[in-house]
Formats: structure tokens, C-alpha cells, sequence
């Protein structure tokens, strides 16, 4: 894949790229092979966007402090843009879904399923 | 027939909470003229009763509860040894469960002419056995209600689209969203979105509903982290999630309402629209992390203001105007227009937002934003301004107690900061209204053009 595809995508969150999220991005890759081609690099940041955005905020853990959680929050509007603009319907519902199930698990100080496994489960969604 | 819930704070083991006015509040609000409005508790060591609110009288009540089940009378119910899959945190209030027996746990009132009947002494009390805690009463109303005026329809059509989404959400994240909801907020971005899915020639009100709701929980969602992030502890004259619930809670209180709002905005199913709510959502994340920026430079300048208002305000109300009108299937030329009519709109809602900082009758605590350093018009202004800008300036650099706060608002309000920002914030609802004159709105212009004025007319 193309990174540079990714470009625009990255603004603002090119420490991050350097740390880590570059290898979240690429194991995400994996996952997105039944999507159309030129969509699949979008959807795999997508879904790594979200996963470092909420390791971010401390979702589940401890609160971030406020730079750090407006940084996570910044990474999931992006993923939803990137959603929006390249995933099917079925495919943004589901990773709101995801989203939603692991905040009230945090809320509600029970475990969830692992991130990576809701995510890529949410990147197979179908009508 | 309406339904809905009571809900409020006790705060004692033992209390009579006279819950009155909030039942005649919701009457009145319900508009129910002849009837009978029932009420049930949803608790087990929550009673209700009618009775004179005398505080002696009330003491001698919560004396013959004390003496017909004694706190310490030792109950089977408190041996958690011999009980199944007791909670954690299971109270010992076996007391508080007999005290319950002895009262009755529902009741119904007559409504006549809009009013509660009730006696000259009778007042409805909660009788709260087990406190502190958040407690919830069912309520129904049923009987004759008046007659709808036509614009209430609309704004009835959002509350029951907010309250039937916030039912269903699980309470830890659901609760203290409603509580957050019910204690106000105008909804001018809901509003916006109902009027613009009015203009295209496809307007489906529940759709429009739909999305009016999802616009006012990414709203609140964001107002959940903005809270935490600033260290604000009241919002609406009541504690902030943050501030009652810890930030964890406030995180993901926020978290799970961003994901619903985008989920319930997907599944409308125009890409449009989507694709519109998605660019001002991360316009206003972008815009926070630059307004904290900038805390390091307050109060900062006029450029840097516009730029952060123009995210953090401005882009969810060209968002909510310019989807309402994609939902309806107006021409690019409509949509367009309103996005920028709703855009200067946006800014000058924040302009004037800024000057309620300064007033003493708009029910704020004054100084709040030269208090958490919040990026603020009138304080740029008096900054620059040539007789007070020097002391300003000096006592913003400064550590802010009680006194430089009261300095710096006796600086700004007696320069002309406030006017310059007043003049300023009028200047963009007349180029917002300039917006309208171009297109075709079937009628809708005047409402359109009250809200915009009505948006920087607040502070008092």
C-alpha cells in the first residue's frame, strides 16, 4: 500500500504515525482485503485511528490528561470523516456500534472484548 | 396520554422531598387542562405521600417511621450470609424496605384548569428511606390538553426523538446525558436542522427529526469533554459530568454519544449529509486542541479567534443548516447559501456567548472565561484597547484569584471592548440574513432571521 495515499489523511497527526500508529495501520491492512482497492488503505487507518484515538483518552483506564484526550477525540472525528467519505453504510453503523459498546463497557467499569477484534469485526459488516 | 419520569437528587438517609412544583411544572409543561397525572415510584425505598410541608410535622413523620422499623431491629433481609447473589455493594437497609411497606409507593392527582387540585396544606412529597441517591419517578398524564400552537409541533417532534433515543441507552452512559439534557440548552442547532429540511422539496419531518436529535447529542457530547478539558464543575446550573462522575465517566459518557450521533446520522443514509456532519465534527476536535494552544498566548488576537471560533462554534451550525437542507433535496445553490448564512451565524452566537461572561443578570457566574482562560472577544478587545490594555494585560499574565478576575471584568466592561464585540457580533447576523436574500425559503425567512437575531441578543 501506498502511504502517501494517506497524506492528507495524517495532518496534525504525524507525531503519532512515528509512534505507532504506522504499525496499527499495517495490521489493519490485513483485514480489509474484501473491501474495494482503492478504499481499503482509508478504511485500515480508519479503524487504527480509533484504536489509538481511545488508548488515547484512556477510555476504560485512566483519564487522559486534556491535550492528550482532545488528541484521541481528534483521531476519532477523523476516522469517522474517513469513514463517511469511503465506508458502505453498514460498515459506519457497525464501528459506531463498536464505539458504543466499549464506552458503556468503560462506564460501566466492565470488561470489553479486545479493541482490535470489535474493529475488525465492524470492517466485515455487510447490509 | 404523555408519559415520561421524574427524576431528581435526594440528599439525606431519610428525607421528604416536596416534589410539587416539579409535577405542576410538568403539567403545565404537558399543556394537560382537565385530567389526572399518576405517578409511581421506581424504587423500593422510595415512597410517596400527600402531606403538609411543616418542618416539625415532617420530623415527627420521620420519627414514627424510626419507631415502627427501627434501623437497628436487626433484619433477615440485612444477612447477606444467607441471601443469593447479592451485589457488592449491597446496602444494609432492611429498615428502609419495611419504612416502605408503611407508605404507598404510587399516587394520582386531579388536574383542573392546567393546575394541580390539591388542598390548601397538601403538598406531594418523595419520601426518600434509603439516601442519597438518584431516584426516578414514572409519570403519566392522561385527560384533555390544549390545543398545539403550529410551531410547537416541531420543537414537541425533537424532544420526543431526544427522549425516545435517551431512553434506551444503558444508564451509566444514559443517565447523566439525560441529566445534562433536561437542565436546558436552547437547541438552536436542532432548529436550524428542522427549518433547512424545510426548504428542499423533500421534507420528511421524522427523518428531520432524526437527524435535528443526532445534532444535539454530538453537541452535548462534545460540551462532556469540553467540561472536563476546561475544569468546569457546573454546566447549566448543575454539576458537570466530570465533575459528578469522575473523568472517566465524562470520557466515555462523551465517547458514547459522539459514536450514537454518527451511527443515527448514518443509518438516515444520505452521504451528504453524512459527509457534511463528519467534516464539522472534526473541524470542532481541531479547533479545541488549537483553542488549548492558544491558552499559552491569552487572550490571544483576533485572527487566532476567528480561526478557533470558526471551528469550535461555528461549523456544527453551517453543518446542522446545511444537512437540514441536503436532507430535503435543495439545490447546491440553497444548501450553499445557508451553510454560509449558518457559518456567520455560528461565530456570532459565540461572540455574544462571550459577553454573557460579563454580565451580571444572564445567571452565570461572572468571569468564568478570564478565570479558565478561555479564548474570549471582549478580552482581546480590551487588550488592545489604549487606556485599559496595559493593566489587563499585566493581570492576565498573572496568577487569577478572586480579586484580578473582579479587576479584569470591571476593566473590560468599563472599556469599550463589550460595545466593539456587540456592533461586531450584530455586523455578522446582518451578512448571515444578507445570505438568505438570495434564494427561495418558502416562507421560512422570517423565522430564520428571528432565530439569527434573537442568537446575539442574550445578555440579560
Amino acid at each position: 500500500m501506498n502511504v502517501q495515499v494517506l497524506d492528507r489523511e495524517l495532518d496534525r497527526l504525524e507525531g503519532l504515525w512515528e509512534q505507532g500508529l504506522s504499525d496499527t495501520y499495517r495490521s489493519y491492512l490485513e483485514a480489509v482485503g474484501d473491501h474495494e482497492p482503492e478504499m481499503q488503505p482509508k478504511l485500515a487507518l480508519a479503524a487504527a485511528l480509533i484504536e489509538v484515538g481511545i488508548r488515547l483518552q484512556g477510555l476504560g483506564g485512566h483519564a487522559a490528561p486534556a491535550a492528550t484526550l482532545l488528541m484521541g477525540d481528534l483521531c476519532l472525528a477523523r476516522a469517522s470523516r474517513l469513514l463517511a467519505d469511503n465506508a458502505t453504510q453498514a460498515v459506519q453503523v457497525a464501528f459506531a456500534k463498536a464505539i458504543e459498546g466499549l464506552s458503556t463497557a468503560a462506564a460501566s467499569g466492565k470488561p470489553s472484548r479486545p479493541v482490535r477484534e470489535l474493529l475488525v469485526h465492524a470492517l466485515s459488516a455487510t447490509a | 396520554m404523555i408519559a415520561g419520569r421524574l427524576r431528581f437528587e435526594t440528599s439525606h438517609a431519610t428525607e421528604f422531598v416536596d416534589i410539587t412544583k416539579l409535577v405542576s411544572q410538568e403539567v403545565r409543561r404537558s399543556g394537560l387542562r382537565t385530567g389526572r397525572i399518576h405517578l409511581q415510584s421506581m424504587h423500593t425505598t422510595l415512597g410517596l405521600a400527600i402531606n403538609e410541608n411543616e418542618p416539625l410535622l415532617l420530623r415527627d413523620f420521620q420519627k414514627l417511621l424510626e419507631r415502627l422499623a427501627p434501623g437497628d431491629a436487626g433484619y433477615e433481609h440485612d444477612d447477606f450470609a444467607r441471601r443469593f447473589e447479592i451485589s457488592i455493594d449491597e446496602p444494609v437497609n432492611g429498615h428502609a424496605h419495611c419504612r416502605q411497606l408503611l407508605l404507598t409507593g404510587f399516587a394520582t392527582l386531579l388536574v383542573e384548569e392546567g393546575e394541580l387540585v390539591l388542598g390548601r396544606w397538601q403538598s406531594v412529597f418523595a419520601v426518600e428511606l434509603d439516601g442519597p441517591r438518584h431516584r426516578e419517578l414514572a409519570m403519566q398524564l392522561d385527560g384533555d390538553f390544549e390545543e398545539k400552537k403550529a410551531g410547537d409541533a416541531d420543537s414537541d417532534l425533537i424532544e420526543l426523538e431526544l427522549a425516545r433515543q435517551l431512553m434506551v441507552d444503558p444508564d451509566p452512559v444514559g443517565a447523566p446525558m439525560r441529566r445534562l439534557m433536561e437542565a436546558g440548552g436552547k437547541r438552536l442547532r436542532p432548529k436550524l436542522v428542522q427549518l433547512a429540511s424545510q426548504i428542499g422539496p423533500h421534507h420528511d419531518a421524522l427523518r428531520a427529526a432524526s437527524l435535528a436529535a443526532a445534532v444535539e447529542l454530538l453537541h452535548n457530547a462534545t460540551l462532556v469533554h469540553d467540561d472536563y478539558v476546561d475544569e468546569s464543575t457546573h454546566r447549566r446550573g448543575r454539576p458537570t459530568v466530570a465533575a459528578a462522575e469522575g473523568a472517566e465517566r465524562a470520557i466515555a459518557v462523551g465517547d458514547y454519544y459522539f459514536a450514537k450521533a454518527t451511527r443515527l446520522i448514518a443509518e438516515i443514509g444520505n452521504t451528504g449529509v453524512t459527509s457534511t456532519m463528519a467534516d464539522a465534527l472534526e473541524a470542532i476536535c481541531a479547533a479545541q486542541i488549537d483553542d488549548v494552544a492558544l491558552r499559552g498566548a491569552f487572550p490571544g488576537d483576533h485572527d487566532s479567534y476567528l480561526r478557533v471560533v470558526r471551528g469550535k462554534t461555528a461549523a456544527l451550525f453551517a453543518a446542522s443548516c446545511a444537512s437540514g437542507a441536503l436532507l430535503s433535496d435543495a439545490p447546491p445553490e440553497v444548501v450553499e447559501a445557508l451553510r454560509r448564512f449558518g457559518e456567520l451565524l455560528g461565530v456570532a452566537f459565540q461572540m455574544a456567548d462571550d459577553m454573557v461572561d460579563f454580565s451580571p443578570s444572564s445567571g452565570k457566574p461572572v468571569g468564568l472565561d478570564i478565570r479558565q482562560k478561555v479564548l474570549s472577544l471582549p478580552l482581546i478587545y480590551a487588550a488592545e484597547d489604549r487606556s485599559v490594555g496595559p493593566e489587563v494585560r499585566r493581570l492576565l499574565a498573572g496568577s487569577l484569584g478572586d480579586e484580578e478576575v473582579g479587576r479584569v471584568t470591571e476593566l473590560v466592561t468599563s472599556s469599550d471592548a463589550l460595545r466593539r464585540v456587540g456592533d461586531e457580533a450584530r455586523g455578522l447576523v446582518d451578512a448571515a440574513v444578507r445570505e438568505l436574500e438570495s434564494i427561495e425559503l418558502d416562507g421560512l425567512r422570517p423565522t430564520l432571521v428571528g432565530i439569527a437575531r434573537s442568537a446575539v441578543d442574550r445578555t440579560a
